[in-house]
């Protein structure tokens, strides 16, 4: 009896660790740089649900990624690395809890190191922290974990591309297993 | 009205008697012949009656045992138990619900993951804390670090002042 159930208990097993492993949280980090132009491009789609918010707390109406980094924090001590030309933000996680992801942030321009923080990323709110003045506009490091981006791209995708259920499941079923490889 | 062959079976047994007797004498062609033939008959009768007997065993029980024992081995032979026979009939369909109700456990398990809906997450409870910064005072001496927290917006915001500024170029990807 024990070695038909267990077979079936590794399957089931398997499901489940699929199923927690799509908790994973999606944290992206980007190097921004915000100035003001007459005619400002729109923000990418991580910023789009900040615009407001930067420009009330910044004064500018452009923002503009020019180095970031999308990493799925499974274990919660990961580290990774965004980069510009010139900046490179270097992200050490070291833990995470109910409160957020422990993250240790380094700024460096070039070799040197600017700015360094210790803070624990929550979700739904981001990160944002003001680097130097580059020329006209400011450099901005925006860290934030990036689910409400996810589910909005699922459900655009699902309003464009298929109404059906079962379709939906299958493609959600199909990403999870490409998502694992 | 008896037949020939009646009435001539009966008189070889000695069955007929008076008038049927003398009658039946009367008509036969060569009485010594049949007288002859009756002779023999009842030789013959007594000769099968005499081997014909069945003969009684003398092991009765010994042959009754093994003949039992034989019987038993070979249903044995035939279906592994009575037992065994119950199982051979009745395991194929316990399998079958064991593996069509692991199967439809697998389905739901599946199906509930992949189709739920995904709940708009709900907010978390916390906003992003900021346990310490540095800076590096080559950048800047009188660099300065604010830490504060738009509530209403969730976002936390590390604000440093006083860092040297960097030309445009900078802003390369």
């Amino acid at each position: 009896m024990l070695h038909r159930v267990l077979p079936w208990s590794a399957a089931l097993a398997l499901i489940l660790g699929a199923a927690s492993a799509d908790a994973a949280h999606l944290v992206w980090s980007g190097l921004v740089i915000a100035q003001n132009n007459e005619n400002p491009k729109p923000p990418p789609a991580e910023l789009a649900s900040y615009e407001q918010t930067l420009k009330d707390l910044f004064g500018y109406n452009q923002f503009e990624v020019i180095g970031q980094s999308r990493k799925t924090l499974a274990t919660g001590q990961e580290d990774w690395l965004a980069t510009s030309k010139y900046f490179a933000l270097r992200v050490d996680a070291r833990g995470a809890d109910d409160a957020g992801y422990d993250l240790n942030l380094q700024l460096y321009q070039e070799k040197e190191l600017l700015v360094e923080t210790n803070t624990k990323l929550s979700q739904s709110s981001p990160l944002v922290i003001k680097g130097p003045q580059v020329g006209g506009g400011q450099l901005l490091l925006v860290l934030l974990i990036d689910d409400e981006q996810k589910s909005t791209e699922a459900k655009r995708y699902h309003s464009h591309h298929s109404n059906n259920k079962f379709q939906s499941a299958w493609h959600r079923f199909a990403r999870m297993f490409r998502s694992r490889k | 009205m008896k037949t020939f062959e009646e009435k001539w079976t009966a008189w070889v047994d000695d069955q007929l008697t008076g008038n049927e007797l003398e009658e039946f004498e009367a008509s036969l062609p060569d009485r010594a012949a049949a007288e002859a033939e009756k002779r023999a008959a009842k030789k013959l009768g007594v000769l099968l009656q005499r081997e014909l007997t069945a003969k009684s065993l003398l092991n009765a029980d010994f042959f009754s045992h093994q003949l039992r024992g034989r019987i038993e081995q070979d249903d044995r032979h035939d279906s592994p138990s009575r037992g065994g026979a119950g199982l051979s009939v009745w395991w194929p369909i316990r399998r079958l619900v064991w593996a069509g109700a692991a199967s439809l456990a697998m389905f739901i398990a599946i199906a509930v993951f992949v189709m739920r809906d995904k709940e708009p997450s709900e907010p978390s409870q916390y906003l992003t804390q900021i346990m310490g910064a540095k800076l590096d005072p080559a950048n800047g001496p009188d660099a300065t670090i604010t830490i504060f927290e738009s509530k209403e917006d969730r976002v936390t915001v590390l604000w440093t002042e006083g860092l040297k500024s960097l030309p445009s170029e900078y802003a390369a990807k």
